[in-house]
């Protein structure tokens, strides 16, 4: 395998998640029904924060192939970390990706077995697996993956609480200046 | 123990008027330790109150806002929507067929009570799921949701209207009552009082969802809420409810009142638990049965009397 393939695979997760991550940022803060612009918007913002953040595990990369005596050597390494970096990722992202379709495909009742046992649960299992990942990318490539693997995993996992924090700390429709319409 | 719900606790309303009425923070707090629930009462003596220890009304207002447009992103997820119109839509069926012998002449009025910020009769609104001739209303004893919903429905341009008061002093008679998760606040002779109060009126029918008694509700409520709700009284208060959640047989006991047939929803036997976080009682007037089952169609299997129930698996 290429060595570039886990690393672009990588990127491309991480990219996915920011978006979901800018989604679930914003979900729950707006309470009108038809919002597909501001839930695209809450993803792009996402999407932005995340390619920053995921700058810094591509810049301690850089700085471990720099400060290495044999980089090719440093290089193979990494991607081999990459690869157990990726494993555990790729099985959550499938589960993921698994359940939406069901959520989207199928009728209520069944979307609501999707958000249940998947959906949900996965949402709380997100830093539980970035850890896995982390002991993957040990694995494979040593302590120099895992710092790696490490700053990844605190940047994909600071997008939801940032964009949060940023655009979506207060529910979007609170206003306390409105008395309810008198009984008529 | 009981189990208590802050949000039941730090709002309060004079039932005769609407008033809102002050909350004094220590004696919530006192309630909750007495009940068991430290946690609960880390969280109210954690909201702002004046010198008095009277809890500040504004921040209880936009605490209380906030809490429920979480909880409107939870029956988005779990499209409560569509689940409601499920039933919904059959009923109204029946109705509209009736309407030559006896029936209700249109419009029909659909009045949702303890509506909140209103999100099942907004999206009524906006999905015209229940067709033409069919005038939605949301009522709720909490001025700063209600004023809240009638704002939302303003800005997005929805026909239907929000009252502040109680579902059964309306100057226009409901054609059927309906509510989402208010079931469970009724403890004791209350349900069946409430039951009563729609019997008595001239609705024809009533439709009340609420979280289905299961084992795993109390498990899948604290797990959703943790995944899905950011604020500590909405977590609290999520899994409080569905502990607090009343039984099927309960609820069919509660809701055969005088001149309506009480029906359930898919129990507890007849429906996957993982897949039934709500169901609903519902209650018809008798001629109402066999149109509505009609229009069920193979669904109408999953309704059963009180009767039924008690040969349904457990």
């Amino acid at each position: 395998m290429n060595p570039a393939v886990p690393a672009l695979a990588l990127g491309a997760l991480g990219l996915v998640d920011a978006a979901f991550s800018g989604f679930r940022a914003y979900a729950g803060r707006d309470a009108r029904i038809r919002k597909h612009r501001a839930v695209t918007r809450a993803a792009l913002r996402g999407l932005a924060v995340g390619a920053a953040a995921l700058l810094a595990p591509a810049l301690t990369a850089g700085c471990v192939l720099l400060a290495a005596d044999d980089r090719a050597r440093a290089y193979a390494v990494l991607a081999d970390g990459a690869i157990g970096y990726l494993a555990p990722l790729a099985l959550y992202a499938a589960a993921v990706l698994l359940s939406l379709a069901a959520y989207f495909v199928l009728p209520f009742r069944a979307s609501t077995l999707a958000v249940v046992v998947g959906l949900g649960p996965l949402t709380l299992l997100r830093p539980v697996v970035v850890g896995i990942a982390c002991l993957g990318a040990f694995a494979g490539g040593g302590p120099a993956s895992l710092l790696v693997g490490a700053v990844a995993g605190l940047a994909v996992l600071y997008v939801e609480p940032f964009v949060h924090r940023r655009w979506y700390a207060e529910a979007l429709t609170a206003d306390r200046s409105l008395r309810p319409p008198r009984q008529r | 123990m009981p189990h208590l719900e802050i949000s039941d606790l730090i709002t309060v309303t004079d039932p005769a008027n609407g008033a809102r009425l002050p909350v004094r923070r220590a004696e919530v707090v006192r309630r909750l330790r007495e009940a068991g629930d430290p946690r609960a009462a880390r969280i109210v003596a954690a909201l702002p109150a004046d010198r008095d220890g009277v809890l500040d009304p504004h921040a209880v207002d936009r605490l209380m806002i906030g809490v429920h447009t979480e909880l409107q992103r939870l029956s988005e997820e779990l499209r409560i929507g569509e689940r409601l119109v499920h039933v919904l839509r059959p009923l109204f069926a029946a109705l509209r067929a009736t309407a030559g012998q006896g029936g209700p002449a249109e419009p029909l009025r659909l009045v949702d009570i303890g509506s909140g910020l209103g999100y099942l009769v907004r999206w009524l609104a906006a999905t015209r799921a229940l067709g033409p001739g069919v005038e939605l209303v949301g009522v709720d004893l909490d001025a700063a949701l209600v004023g809240e919903a009638d704002r939302l429905a303003r800005a997005e341009r929805l026909d239907c209207r929000f009252v502040h008061g109680n579902a059964f002093d309306l100057p226009e008679a409901a054609t059927v009552y309906v509510s989402t998760g208010v079931l469970h606040h009724f403890r004791g002779p209350a349900l069946a009082e409430f039951f009563r109060a729609q019997a008595a009126s001239p609705a024809l029918a009533f439709c009340h969802f609420d979280i289905a008694a299961t084992r795993l509700a109390p498990l899948g409520a604290r797990v959703f809420h943790r995944a899905r709700m950011r604020h500590p009284l909405g977590r609290h208060d999520g899994v409080a409810s569905a502990l607090r959640a009343h039984t099927d047989e309960t609820l069919l006991s509660a809701a055969a009142a005088p001149g309506i047939r009480p029906l359930l929803y898919e129990p507890r036997g007849l429906a996957n638990p993982f897949c039934t976080t709500l169901r609903p009682v519902l209650g018809v007037r008798p001629h109402l049965e066999a149109p509505l089952r009609q229009a069920m169609g193979r669904a109408s299997r999953r309704l059963v009397g009180p009767e039924q129930l008690a040969g349904t698996p457990r």
